[in-house]
């Protein structure tokens, strides 16, 4: 239950934190890139453990990794200003030489993501099946991204 | 003087012949040749996804029905040059339409094509020389059902002196061994061997996954020692990974997990496959579960490579 309660805050953290993250956006957008994106990570890896009964399904912790995912969707490509592909990043050069198509990619992240999170509602999933249905897309749009505008790894 | 220059002369002119002769592009013995027999599309399906042709011979980006459409066209930019994919729709102007069984079989196992002319490696036939002749049959059966394409695509842009293709006649000799790399199972796990020799003949042959995670010398050629150890990437930035049981590395990841991964596109990490990985884990989603378990079995049971290698 402890993870539930921490990915929930992370889901509310991103959610309401955007205005105060953008503000310091212009200090390191790489570390704060990558924090939303380990959000995500976090959230596939609790909606993940759930899909395969690795951990026990709760409509609460649904909730939370979809929102979790909707804010990051939102917020995410904010961070690559010109000159933001230098430095420890696995960000490839194909987002700065090619913007319309990270834009594309990003675009059906959040589409996504605003699908889940209406399936999602007040309470979260009902079921498991529910949240699979919620999430699968979702997660379906990480490696189409991954697949031009990460760097090998 | 004259007799030194005339013995220079004709010393010379020996080892060219020799090196034309060494590089002469290889076929099939009449006996192998003789295995061979047209097969079953259905399973040579599988065997064109095991084999991630569509990676290559298919436009860049495609999905679904499009990966059957086999133009070629796709560049790989290496440090050699770059290699443009060809044509191996089932046209008979532009594509291999037009080849028997055993000019399929040539190419594929000796990377010689039907009018003796060297392949170059970006076909990794280095791999698929491992492939067995029903497989091989099936796949050409399965070949002749892909859509024709019109249209050649362009030609390598490769400067001296890669541009000349019998010389790869002599690199084939060096580099092109179809013996198992790894000759048994590592490790004191207990072992499934039917399981982990299916494993092998999948990454090994047609998955041909050492073509990418292991890294090559100066020639180009593979440095088997490294075998799947991880390697600079071939075309654009970053590293393939090492794909060895390593501590700490590959190492953590469970039988389950590799399979896993194979079929969904998920790490333990629940980070999500990238880069040209996406078209390998794609296919071999298409393959039965149990060879994508057979393939983690055999990653799970090969050497360690110690150092990373560049």
């Amino acid at each position: 239950m402890r993870i539930v309660r921490k990915m929930a805050v992370a889901g509310l953290v991103l959610g309401l934190g955007v205005v105060s993250i953008a503000a310091q956006a212009s200090d390191d957008p790489i570390e704060t890139r990558k924090a939303i994106m380990s959000s995500v990570g976090a959230a596939a890896g609790l909606g993940g453990g759930m899909m395969k009964a690795e951990i026990d399904y709760v409509p609460a912790a649904g909730k939370a990794a979809i929102a979790t995912v909707r804010a990051a969707s939102l917020t995410f490509g904010d961070y690559y200003p010109a000159g933001s592909d230098q430095g420890d990043t696995g960000a490839a050069a194909a987002i700065w030489e090619n913007p319309e198509g990270f834009a594309a990619e990003l675009a059906k992240f959040q589409a996504a993501t605003e699908k889940a999170a209406a399936a999602s509602g007040k309470d979260g999933p009902a079921d498991l099946d529910a949240f699979k249905g919620a999430m699968g897309p979702v997660l379906a749009t990480c490696k189409s991204c991954h697949e031009t505008y990460r760097k090998k790894n | 003087m004259k007799k030194a220059i005339l013995v220079l002369v004709v010393l010379a002119g020996i080892a060219a012949a020799i090196g034309w002769g060494l590089s002469a592009p290889t076929r099939m013995s009449a006996e192998e040749a003789s295995a061979l027999k047209e097969g079953d599309p259905a399973k040579g399906e599988l065997v064109f996804w095991a084999g991630g042709c569509a990676s290559c011979h298919a436009e860049k980006g495609a999905k679904g029905d499009d990966l059957l459409n086999l133009g070629g066209g796709l560049r790989l930019e290496t440090p050699f040059g770059v290699f443009v994919a060809p044509n191996i729709s089932s046209s008979k102007a532009d594509g291999i339409g037009g080849w028997s069984l055993i000019d399929f079989a040539n190419a594929m196992t000796h990377g010689t094509s039907p009018d003796g002319q060297n392949f170059y490696p970006a076909f990794p036939y280095t791999s698929y020389a491992r492939m067995t002749p029903e497989d091989l049959g099936d796949l050409y059966a399965f070949m002749a059902t892909v859509p024709s394409v019109e249209g050649k695509a362009a030609s390598h842009e490769l400067g001296f002196p890669f541009n000349i293709r019998r010389g790869l006649g002599l690199w084939k000799r060096m580099f092109l061994d179809p013996a198992p790399v790894i000759s048994q199972p590592s490790g004191d796990g207990e072992i499934d061997a039917e399981q982990w020799e299916r494993g092998r003949y999948l990454v090994e042959g047609p998955g041909h996954c050492g073509e990418c995670h292991t890294p090559r010398d100066f020639a180009g050629g593979l440095v088997l020692s490294d075998w799947l150890g991880g390697a600079p990437a071939p075309t654009g930035e970053g590293r393939i990974p090492d794909i060895t049981p390593t501590q700490g590395g590959f190492g953590s990841w469970s039988a389950a997990d590799i399979a896993y991964y194979l079929e969904s596109g998920f790490t333990p990490e629940y980070d999500s496959v990238g880069g040209e990985m996406v078209h390998v884990q794609e296919n071999m989603a298409r393959l039965p579960a149990s060879d994508r378990n057979a393939i983690a079995a055999y990653l799970k049971a090969i050497p360690t490579v110690a150092e990373p290698a560049n």
